[in-house]
């Protein structure tokens, strides 16, 4: 197997050629992953902000953000710094404590998410054991977050929003676990890396959209849900509930349900490109590739193109996730509570099932082509 | 059995018809990410208002007879006439004239019922103010003239969709002369009095 790039190792042995001792250079090694992965969650918000915004314009026969930066580019730091400057308001007869909590138990699990998110063999913080499930366990801690702020705010638009994220949260993660217990039941490994070797080798052929192409679409469906995106963004829905769980936030407390709402699009679309669209691997296997021309694997300058490749394509999957999320944004109206209900426990759930016991049969019926 | 698999079938045909709208609306938004842009970069940019645009109205204080018609065709009686009676002359001395823009709901009846056309609507519509009280406009700021659109050099003048040549869609860049679609006003009444002698000749 191609190990590719190993940038922990070299820098730990680096160090040591340099005379510190091997425990104190892997400590130095430590931070740097996750500050650079923490940037580049940050950046990404930027990038998104700007997409969403420059596409909803086009969609609407608008040109969008023009002035702050070239093209507009600079909107989501204009956007910042006024939400940084503005006065922090904690209602009067609001619960000081949930209401500062709140934001914050939002925006911290997707921000931790972001370690098992690999971009490479070798370019991740840590390839846990657990991998996709703490993604999992993760993403239900923001529904408490929700809650709090919706119940600490004493606004009823805020305890509705607040109610309704819970109960969406809730009943999406079930389908989607489902769909990844079927991704998982083939790669026989939680881990964000195997999963995403089980799907190399063979290009776009063999990336699991082709064998779990229900999985891929309840998936999707379950993550827009779980984010919020729009159409299920009732727990904001400006017509009915002013905005939610966020109604009586200002300033910098907005702003971090407005980073973190982006931040985890992205990672959502980063989570199902990893599951389903391979991952790193680019559509036409680079191994394969290098040996047509015979090139060995191990040659350095293949491994850093094979790396950087690997995050141009993970990067790449993802924005076109993000894409179609704010094209749908445009297309679809907004459902009902009833109707996100009905869809999540009535159709999504049986259908996760049924996906489900079908992957287990055909794995035990064609081992071969699903990971026996 | 039978009828469960029908359900079961139903179910999954209604399932597929939504996916299928779904794609059909997608397919429109992303169509019209291909489209050319709209906007008119507003403060830079204006729209030339149509010749029958009614916006701030314009009053002429010495045409006046104070005869209170505006008032009475008004569906709020919103124009406020203060004049007293002058015995000499035995003529309405009129004093004060106003009206409040932040009640006008700009219908056009005084201007249409007004014996001495002494108000007259303009194309000024950008009538925002800190205060409300500031949109009571008395006789002085009712007699100001707009600033025309086309005559300030600060703002690009943009034609309005009907005044476009026939099949344009975007007002930029157009070349200076160029014929909107259809005849103009005053080409309509030139050809009804060229057609209007002979139908007269014809009568009689």
């Amino acid at each position: 197997m191609n190990q590719g790039i190993d940038l922990q190792g070299s820098f730990v042995n680096a160090l040591v050629d340099l005379g510190i001792s091997p425990g104190a250079a892997s400590a130095l090694w430590l931070p740097l992953p996750m500050v650079v992965i923490l940037i580049g969650a940050t950046v990404s918000i930027f990038v998104t902000v700007w997409l969403e915004r420059k596409i909803s314009a086009a969609a609407q026969q608008r040109i969008g953000p023009e002035f702050a930066g070239p093209l507009g580019t600079l909107q989501a730091a204009a956007d910042g710094i006024k939400l940084i400057f503005k006065e922090d308001i904690t209602p009067a007869k609001a619960d000081p404590i949930l209401f500062t909590l709140g934001p914050a138990i939002v925006v911290i699990p997707v921000f931790l998410s972001y370690l098992i998110v690999p971009f490479g063999q070798n370019l991740v913080i840590t390839d846990l054991g657990v991998g996709i499930f703490l993604w999992i366990a993760l993403s239900s801690i923001a529904p408490i977050g929700l809650l709090m702020s919706g119940y600490s705010s004493n606004n009823k638009y805020s305890l509705l929003g607040g109610l309704r994220a819970a109960a969406q949260s809730i009943s999406y993660e079930i389908p989607m676990a489902l769909a990844v217990l079927a991704v998982v039941l083939m790669s026989n490994s939680l881990s964000t890396i195997d999963i995403v070797n089980q799907q190399s080798g063979y290009g776009i052929l063999g990336w699991n959209i082709w064998r779990q192409p229900a999985g891929f679409l309840i998936f999707w469906i379950a993550a827009l849900a779980e984010c919020e995106r729009l159409p299920f963004d009732l727990p904001e829905a400006e017509e009915e509930l002013v905005a939610g769980y966020q109604t009586e936030y200002t300033g910098m407390k907005f702003g971090l349900f407005y980073v973190g709402s982006y931040v985890n699009l992205v990672l959502s679309a980063l989570i199902v490109s990893i599951l389903y669209l391979g991952g790193w691997e680019s559509p036409i296997s680079v191994s394969w590739l290098a040996s047509l021309i015979g090139v060995s694997e191990t040659t350095p300058w293949l491994q850093v193109i094979t790396a950087s490749l690997g995050i141009m394509m993970t990067l790449f999957k993802a924005y076109a996730l993000v894409f179609i999320a704010v094209l749908l944004r445009w297309t679809m109206p907004r459902i009902r509570i009833d109707q996100l209900l009905d869809f999540g426990w009535k159709f999504l759930l049986p259908v996760a099932l049924v996906n489900l016991l079908l992957t287990a049969a055909l794995k035990l019926a064609f081992p071969v082509a699903f990971g026996g | 059995m039978l009828g469960f698999l029908k359900q079961v079938g139903d179910y999954a045909k209604e399932s597929l018809q939504a996916a299928k709208y779904i794609g059909q609306g997608l397919s429109v938004t992303f169509d019209h990410m291909s489209r050319r842009p709209i906007t008119v970069q507003y403060p830079y940019e204006k729209l030339i208002p149509s010749e029958r645009f009614r916006g701030r109205i314009h009053f002429e204080f010495d045409k006046c007879i104070s005869c209170e018609v505006c008032v009475r065709v008004c569906p709020i009686n919103l124009p406020v006439v203060d004049w007293d009676f002058d015995k000499t002359t035995k003529k309405k001395n009129l004093k004060h004239y106003s009206i409040d823009f932040g009640v006008c709901i700009f219908c056009g009846n005084c201007v249409e019922y007004c014996p001495t056309n002494c108000l007259s609507m303009t194309e000024e519509y950008e009538l925002a103010s800190y205060d409300r009280h500031e949109l009571n406009y008395d006789n002085v700021a009712l007699g100001r003239l707009p600033y025309k659109v086309t005559q300030d050099p600060m703002v690009t003048p943009l034609r309005e969709l009907a005044y476009l040549p026939k099949g344009v869609m975007d007002p930029h860049d157009l070349p200076p002369n160029a014929r909107r679609a259809g005849q103009m006003p005053q080409e309509i009444l030139e050809a009804a009095q060229k057609a209007a002698p002979k139908e007269t000749k014809t009568e009689s």
